[in-house]
């Protein structure tokens, strides 16, 4: 009779850790799962990636576009995208950081587009951004209604605030990605926290 | 003298390195005696901390049930231009006639969905006022304000068509719903006409008034959004989806 082989001694990981890695663990096999599924034309097995996704992706797009509508269409033009992508998926990376790449691309092309044609609106709007004695606010800020506010900032301050303070990207990467300089990200979220500082009083 | 705004949002933004410990305790100083920089200052916190607080938002219910929609009709046409493709080959026999079954209306309505959808990034009111905006205040003429006018007019048609085309679908396949939920779709359909009949009136008064033309096309698209509700929930009636369904009731609250 052989005896029985020596394991090697490892630490033994805590309960919670173990857990935690086991409950992360199906959910990566989980998605790989639906990901394959998905890429065979299994729309359940989409929607379950959607239901997963969907609300990092909307909020991302109603704050870029600055409206709920606009959001909402451009997160039906983005999982549409996804889906029609998703083979294209090799699992490189993390598929919501490849969700959020693809939809943070289409944001971007869709405030491109529209900020060609409302610079002049923009120019006329920072007039109004200069720095006013405002009164001092009493109560914190409720979160509807920054996130009405936000709604009302205009185009271009609106998407660099959202880039570099609520997406917390820098502001060479806010320039890079709106294709601005690094000080007119830097200036373009000063106005946004002005403006909303008005709205806010 | 006050410091510039580069200064104060760099000192605002604790991460922001490009402000140093010198120019830090120079703003400190500056503020100990300054009440206006002090306000700024906090206000400008505050607005950091209520950011850092934002919470994800839920898209609304029937967002799914689009993008379903989209995909089966991405799918149905990829069949189509295949079996099209088959079916012009000199081999074979001409198309046999298919009946119209309750299937094609909502797939119909699928296609009209989308179409809207792609005419509403043309239409929709921030599209008029990229017009509008591309010239300077001091430009903006009666020709413009007649463009602005002919694309009202043009959207309003657009909805319409669209709206008719789902009302039709809604009407006729509505024996698919409990009559609650009916009656509630009914309810909410008779508030939001109403607001769109309000709005006509007041377009009528002001043909320019900018406020009422907003309202008139947010009328539309509430409108658009509670017949594709009403179609999509008929749909999963039909495909006895009862999870599907309940979501999409649960965002039917009563309106008015």
């Amino acid at each position: 009779m052989t005896a029985p082989k020596q394991r090697p001694v490892v630490p033994f990981p805590s309960k919670d850790a173990t857990v935690r890695a086991a409950t992360e663990g199906a959910a990566e096999s989980m998605e790989a799962l639906n990901v394959a599924r998905s890429q065979a034309g299994d729309v359940q097995a989409f929607e379950s990636i959607y239901r997963q996704h969907a609300a990092r992706i909307y909020t991302l797009a109603c704050r870029m576009a600055g409206s709920p509508e606009d959001g909402e269409d451009l997160l039906q033009e983005i999982f549409l995208q996804a889906y029609r992508k998703l083979g294209s998926f090799k699992g490189d990376a993390a598929l919501g950081t490849w969700l959020y790449r693809l939809a943070l691309n289409h944001c971007l092309d869709y405030v491109r587009s529209r900020q060609a044609k409302m610079s002049k609106l923009t120019e006329t709007l920072d007039a109004e951004t200069s720095y006013q004695p405002v009164a001092r606010r009493e109560t914190p800020i409720a979160r509807l209604d920054l996130e009405r506010a936000l709604e009302r900032l205009p185009d271009g301050c609106r998407e660099a605030f959202v880039l570099h303070d609520i997406e917390g990207f820098g502001h060479k990467e806010v320039g890079d990605l709106l294709g601005i300089a690094e000080g007119t990200s830097k200036s373009q979220v000063f106005k946004a926290r002005a403006k909303l500082r008005a709205l806010l009083r | 003298m006050h410091p510039t705004d580069a200064a104060i949002h760099a000192y605002v933004d604790e991460t922001d390195e490009t402000i140093g410990a010198l120019d830090r305790a120079e703003v400190d100083r500056h503020l100990a005696g300054c009440a206006e920089c002090r306000a700024l200052v906090d206000d400008l916190r505050e607005i950091r901390r209520a950011t850092k607080s934002l919470e994800l938002r839920e898209p609304p219910v029937r967002a799914w049930t689009r993008i379903e929609r989209a995909i089966q009709l991405d799918a149905q046409h990829s069949t189509e231009r295949a079996q099209s493709a088959r079916e012009e080959s000199p081999l074979r026999l001409p198309r046999v006639l298919r009946s119209t079954s309750r299937w094609t209306w909502l797939a119909a309505a699928a296609v009209l969905v989308l179409a809207t959808a792609v005419g509403l990034r043309f239409l929709s009111p921030a599209s008029q006022s990229e017009s509008t905006t591309s010239q300077t205040a001091a430009a903006v003429s009666a020709a413009n304000a007649q463009s602005i006018a002919a694309e009202l007019r043009q959207a309003e048609v657009h909805y319409e068509n669209a709206i008719k085309g789902l009302e039709q679908i809604a009407n006729a396949e509505q024996g698919a719903l409990d009559p609650q939920t009916a009656a509630t779709l009914r309810k909410n359909l008779s508030v939001v006409d109403q607001a769109i009949g309000e709005s006509r009136a007041a377009l009528r008064v002001e043909p320019a008034s900018e406020p009422a033309q907003q309202s008139l096309i947010d009328g539309f698209k509430t409108k658009m959004g509670l017949l594709q509700d009403t179609v999509a929930l008929i749909n999963e009636m039909r495909k006895g989806n009862e999870a599907g369904a309940a979501r999409i009731v649960s965002g039917l609250k009563p309106k008015g």
